[in-house]
């Protein structure tokens, strides 16, 4: 039975926040993932590219990820410190403090940007164009988008580890006891995924085009 | 002789029109055992008399002497000299209101605070001055005295990087009193009245988890875990109408919704 609520959409903000990043978060895993696969074979990747295409998954999933991208980040950027003389003051806290876990809310803040601006791109240069191929990205690296993949794989795997931590500790699911044990969980798992995509670029890299 | 201790301490009279907030230096030789608060009694009484700062129970109980230590806010009864370097920075804790070099007014925010949150035990039950004392479980009792012993010295608050931008932050301090009040069975309110509290970028949806609230705290306080415990129980509350409520009352977890 639902009962009613008199709350309203503002107050679940919050709620909304972390849905949303807990569903990109789930992408980014299963993208990476089967990005990867290049490294095992580029067939598969093409197979992979092919069904996604076939059965309209990539045309319909493309737009509403970039629309689930700005929603997450409308919602998140209400703790942004944009506020003239915010980001100073944090900036400030976080040196004196020393607290690692303060700065990876400052790493959270930038790579967000990271992705807004880079997601759009990512997204655009695939769906422009059709068909999604090994080949078709070997030829994007080549014509230099190695570059931007440099600072935007790095950026994506950070906020998605650091977003996921951070869902866990704001919502009691790590607590104190277990957070060190889950922090090296997710800076593992990050490092895997970070040498997984950095494997991916270099084998798209090395297909030539 | 041991060794010789540069101490950097924040000087500002706000009362005065003269005074500017500068860093003032002083030199003190290490004595064994010797902690902050030892060291600033000896500059104030053997060096400069006008030093304010604030202390009471030099135990850590009192919680008065909350000040920033190279950076990180912590008690100074509490801070080993032995721990730090040659080389002592000591500041004031920021967002409490400057009384004078390292002495802040801690009260008058706790108090503002305690009232937002309205810090007391709210109950129907008629109170019967010839009537036994209602039994508590024990353990529950244990737990309740575990969030009690905050001794609202500051700390998290001037650790916390929300309360330092914005201002109307509750901070983790308050939420963990609020906690205390959850738990308590002789507490009348429902996750709706909590809700009506802190359910809002005031209160639990403006702490975004940066932990140097826990990681601060003298008295050891699991203060993310009670706000991870409050905002699961507000957020499920805000979406009342989304969620059915065996899932809701399933991802409450170890909490079961009151009343």
């Amino acid at each position: 039975m639902i009962t009613s609520s008199p709350r309203d959409l503002r107050s679940r903000l919050d709620f909304w926040q972390a849905l949303s990043g807990a569903i990109l978060a789930l992408f980014v895993c299963v993208h990476l993932v089967l990005e990867g696969s290049v490294v095992i074979s580029p067939e598969i990747t093409n197979t992979i590219g092919w069904l996604m295409e076939e059965t309209y998954v990539a045309q319909i999933a493309a737009p509403i990820i970039i629309l689930l991208i700005v929603f997450h980040f409308w919602i998140a950027a209400r703790k942004m410190p944009f506020r003239a003389g915010e980001l100073e003051i944090f900036w400030d806290h976080s040196r004196a403090l020393k607290d690692l876990d303060t700065w990876l809310w400052l790493v959270q803040v930038f790579t967000a940007v990271v992705i807004l601006v880079g997601a759009f791109f990512h997204v655009f240069t695939v769906m422009a164009d059709l068909p999604i191929t090994v080949v078709e990205s070997s030829k994007r690296l080549h014509m230099g988008w190695w570059l931007f993949y440099v600072l935007f794989l790095p950026c994506t795997i950070l906020h998605t580890g650091i977003g996921i931590y951070r869902i866990g500790v704001k919502f009691g699911i790590i607590d104190k006891a277990r957070r060190i044990f889950w922090r090296k969980v997710i800076w593992a798992a990050m490092a895997c995924y970070l040498a997984l995509g950095i494997c991916a670029l270099t084998r798209v890299w090395l297909i030539g085009y | 002789m041991g060794r010789m201790l540069t101490f950097e301490i924040f000087r500002y009279n706000p009362a005065d029109p003269a005074s500017k907030p500068h860093l003032q230096t002083y030199t003190l030789e290490e004595q064994p055992s010797m902690t902050l608060f030892i060291a600033l009694n000896r500059i104030r009484e053997e060096q400069d008399p006008t030093l304010q700062f604030d202390f009471c129970c030099r135990a850590g109980i009192c919680g008065s002497c909350g000040m920033v230590i190279n950076g990180k806010p912590g008690l100074a009864c509490h801070t080993q000299t032995a721990d730090l370097p040659d080389r002592i920075t000591l500041y004031p804790l920021p967002v409490f209101k400057l009384l004078g070099d390292l002495s802040v007014d801690t009260g008058v925010w706790f108090r503002d605070v305690g009232k937002k949150i309205e810090s007391w035990i709210h109950t129907n039950v008629q109170f019967d001055p010839k009537a036994q004392e209602e039994r508590m479980d024990n353990e529950l009792s244990l737990k309740i005295f575990e969030l009690d012993r905050c001794v609202e010295c500051g700390c998290c608050v001037a650790a916390c990087g929300t309360a330092r931008m914005k201002e109307d932050f509750i901070g983790a301090t308050a939420i963990n009193r609020l906690a205390r009040f959850y738990i308590d069975p002789r507490d009348k309110r429902d996750a709706a009245d909590f809700y009506d509290l802190v359910g809002n970028d005031q209160g639990v949806f403006g702490c975004m988890g940066l932990l140097a609230c826990d990681n601060v705290c003298p008295k050891q306080i699991p203060l993310h875990d009670q706000l991870g415990i409050m905002r699961r129980m507000v957020t499920l509350e805000s979406v009342k109408a989304i969620i059915p409520e065996f899932v809701r009352k399933k991802l409450m977890g170890c909490k079961s919704i009151k009343a």
